[in-house]
């Protein structure tokens, strides 16, 4: 064989060689980040539950049922608040504003669209956030249903997915409203525990059957579960940093984060089933 | 290195020290693709990947406060990386004795087209049974395209050794080879 042969037969063939899948980059991050944290004696961020769990059927389909009902408001409500906010964006001056985590009253800037509206829409979407990820932890921790209950499966997938899709809504709106906090210069105590509460509940759901088993949904709730993460973080800390909102933004941007999540057929959700 | 990315690295690294967690997943994410292929290509197994590929990153934020800066971020990551997927290859071949000498590769039948399925096994079970030396120089340079100074700052030996083990281990390969490839592929 020649040595141009030779070498040319070697280019074609050895880029297979041990040619790696797809890279576990959530998985190896959650593990070194608990593996530092161990070793620092600190505990890391809301972990997902090692184990599965199996929930009973009947109390869901009320569950279901207004799961589907709010997640059609939240997502309208979040997208409105983004609209709401756009024209005042740009008169807007940089101003750093803080608002007490148990009220919802909101330092007023010089352009800032009216506070009343604004602070409802977000209570309100708060208030949501809680319910579900209230329904998700009774989800996970409900017992198996009995093999009598016919077809007690697919209620129970139908109220995961509810509640999933609900819980992608209200991502979405606290997303939003991270934003347009941060485009107008200001720090809304409320997403802090918003977004922690949101992380737990985005952990508690990737381990949940009905995401298991959708590799489209699994990633998406990985992707929320940085961005969220970074916010909670962010938001947690309480200071306002152009360097860590543009990470956070790359984050979202790089991962088409609110493109995947504007592009879910809420419309065809089987809303009252 | 341009003096924007060191820049870039210098500015990540100081977030990181200071604790932010924001700048320690930028730096993970700007870097994990790069060093998982390296650690899968040279491990051929992905949980081993990922266990390497995590340890790198263990081991970096622990020293991250040693980086002085003489080689960029990504090249002084590979640098740990290496030596964690060497160390740790060694620990999984004394466990399991899996290193296969070329000789113990089955008989193959050559066929009169190409690089055969199994001729490339061949090969592979070739590149697996190169040296400790050879190997990563021949893995990072043919296989994931990292350059000759790349590779000696990651080694920390001279670019011209770099060459000079990508030339021995191409031409054991050849030699390893050749006996079964013939005229077939000439």
């Amino acid at each position: 064989m020649s040595d141009d042969n030779f070498d040319e037969l070697l280019a074609q063939s050895i880029r297979d060689y041990n040619a790696p899948g797809a890279i576990p980059r959530e998985e190896m991050w959650q593990r070194i980040q608990a593996a530092r944290a161990a070793r620092k004696g600190v505990p890391p961020l809301p972990a997902a539950p090692a184990k599965r769990r199996m929930f009973g059927a009947p109390v869901w389909i009320g569950a279901a049922a207004a799961a589907a009902l709010v997640l059609s408001v939240g997502v309208v409500i979040g997208r409105r608040v983004e609209r709401n906010r756009a024209p005042a964006v740009a008169a807007a001056q940089p101003t750093v504003q803080a608002t007490n985590t148990e009220s919802t009253t909101v330092a007023k800037g010089p352009e800032a669209p009216p506070v009343s509206d604004r602070d409802s829409i977000v209570a309100a979407i708060r208030h949501e956030t809680q319910h579900t990820a209230q329904r998700a932890r009774e989800l996970a921790s409900a017992a198996p249903a009995p093999r009598a209950a016919g077809n007690a499966d697919e209620t129970r997938a139908l109220a995961y997915h509810l509640v999933v899709m609900q819980h992608l809504a209200g991502s979405e709106a606290m997303i939003t409203a991270f934003r347009s906090a941060a485009r107008r210069g200001a720090m809304d105590a409320q997403l802090a525990s918003w977004s922690r509460d949101l992380l737990s509940t985005t952990r508690l759901l990737e381990t949940s059957p009905a995401v298991i088993q959708d590799p489209t949904m699994r990633r998406l709730l990985e992707d929320l579960d940085l961005v969220i993460s970074q916010i909670a973080q962010y938001t947690t800390r309480g200071q306002i940093n152009s360097d860590d909102l543009d990470l956070i933004e790359q984050s979202i941007d790089k991962r088409g984060v609110m493109e995947k999540l504007r592009s879910l057929p809420v419309g065809n959700a089987p809303v009252g089933t | 290195m341009t003096d924007t990315s060191r820049l870039h690295d210098r500015l990540l690294i100081t977030r990181c020290l200071a604790g932010d967690s924001l700048a320690e997943r930028a730096l993970y994410d700007a870097h994990v693709e790069r060093v998982y292929r390296l650690m899968h290509r040279m491990a051929g197994d992905a949980d081993l990947a990922a266990d390497f590929t995590q340890e790198t990153f263990i081991r970096a934020f622990e020293r991250l406060e040693q980086y002085r800066g003489d080689s960029s971020l990504g090249t002084w990551l590979h640098t740990i990386a290496v030596s964690v997927a060497l160390n740790g290859m060694r620990k999984v071949k004394r466990l399991h004795g899996r290193t296969e000498a070329i000789d113990n590769v089955p008989e193959i039948a050559i066929q009169p087209h190409g690089l055969t399925g199994d001729l490339r096994t061949r090969l592979f079970a070739a590149v697996d049974a190169l040296s400790e030396k050879l190997r990563p120089v021949f893995v990072m340079h043919d296989v994931e395209g990292y350059t000759h100074d790349e590779i000696a700052t990651t080694l920390g030996i001279p670019v011209g050794t770099s060459k000079a083990r990508l030339f021995d281990a191409r031409a054991k390969l050849r030699l390893a080879l050749a006996a079964f490839a013939g005229d077939h592929i000439a």
